[in-house]
């Protein structure tokens, strides 16, 4: 049975594929540490440019490796580890993080609405960009709420992620931190899961906080959103 | 094996591997996708597990050496998980021309301007709350 076969190898193909060229970005990044080398813009690429030459949707793509996107579960539950092992840090200064929180949602919906019009983005387009500062889960329950178009806000947010990733490596030499807790938040609040990634890497009171933040950003996000959407009708 | 050998058993198991912990955080990960389907939550299910896990690390119930390697590999590999969604770009071919451009641009600028003020802000009330408790510990 050839298709029987073709169907397996498909199945097997793509996550490997996957697999392989992340570990291969990676061990690449781990010895050229630069923001454009990073394995979730390298990887992607590479990926893209093996479907176009495979002649590959992304429906048959995803079929097979939907499981990979789904790890992101359970790895949103293993974040309680480190936050419990931060508990103090975070019991401490939560009126920092929680004052964090609030202004920066405020000015990634403010920005987006703002720079939007600015270039003429109207309708659900806009409303499905205002949600992208937020982890998928919680960014496709906002914008389901506020209007806009859940899938288009799921690119959004990896888009946002990719590039806020990168970005946040920039800012954070530029601006005069004091605090590890300001490396968190910056990541947690500018680029959710990829950030928080990034900011793991960087260091473990840095992963804990970004993680905290993402977390909250989200629930305050889904909580606010009811309001929010009377406030654009 | 006695019942108390078992338990003794398993928990040497959890300890060790990670394996183990892994399918663990998966376990609670479904029971809280569960929980919010029932329950008609507007909250992702990773989140109930999240905040199940730290209430059992809290009350004692579970040892965090039971969960640590495991998270630690999850939370390692976590770029991994996001790639496989880069790709839905490739049946969105209208955001290659200049649509693409003025939504990469109001992302960028946008995110910019979300993390400078976000880490200022953070920073500088982190560090009011530094003096602030700095000159609590002088006055006792």
């Amino acid at each position: 049975m050839p298709a029987l076969i073709e169907t397996i190898l498909a199945s097997i193909f793509w996550p490997a594929a996957t697999i392989g060229i992340y570990l291969a970005a990676r061990q690449v990044y781990r010895r050229h540490p630069s923001p454009w080398l990073s394995p979730l813009l390298v990887a992607p690429v590479l990926l893209i440019i093996l479907a176009l030459i495979l002649k590959q949707s992304y429906t048959q793509y995803i079929h097979v490796t939907h499981w990979l996107v789904a790890m992101l579960g359970p790895a949103t539950v293993a974040f309680a580890v480190p936050i419990y092992e931060q508990r103090a840090t975070i019991r401490r200064y939560w009126p920092a993080l929680a004052f964090g929180v609030v202004v920066g949602s405020t000015t990634a919906m403010v920005t987006a609405w703002g720079l939007a019009s600015l270039l003429s983005i109207d309708g659900t387009l806009r409303l499905s960009l205002m949600a992208r500062s937020f982890s998928t889960p919680f960014a496709m329950t906002v914008s389901k709420d506020i209007g806009g178009v859940p899938d288009l806000t799921a690119i959004f947010v990896v888009v946002t992620g990719v590039i806020g990733a990168a970005l946040g490596d920039v800012l954070m030499n530029i601006l005069p931190l004091k605090s590890a807790m300001a490396r968190g938040a910056l990541f947690g609040m500018g680029a959710h899961g990829a950030g928080v990634a990034r900011a793991n890497q960087i260091g473990r009171e840095e992963g804990s906080i970004a993680s905290l933040v993402m977390v909250l950003v989200g629930l305050v996000n889904v909580l606010f959103a009811p309001v929010l959407s009377i406030l654009l009708r | 094996m006695t019942t108390r050998q078992i338990t003794l058993s398993v928990r040497r198991m959890m300890h060790v591997s990670a394996v183990f912990q892994i399918a663990l955080l998966i376990l609670i990960w479904q029971a809280g996708e569960a929980v919010v389907h029932l329950l008609g939550l507007p909250v992702p299910g990773s989140v109930i597990g999240l905040f199940f896990v730290l209430g059992l690390l809290a009350t004692g119930r579970i040892n965090i050496v039971s969960l640590r390697s495991g998270a630690k590999f999850l939370l390692a590999e976590m770029l991994l998980f996001f790639i496989p969604a880069v790709l839905a770009v490739l049946d969105h071919r209208e955001f290659l021309g200049l649509l693409g451009v003025k939504i990469f641009a109001v992302i960028l600028v946008g995110a910019t301007m979300v993390m400078i003020v976000t880490a200022l802000a953070v920073d500088v009330s982190y560090r009011l709350m530094m003096r602030v408790g700095d000159r609590h510990a002088r006055a006792h």
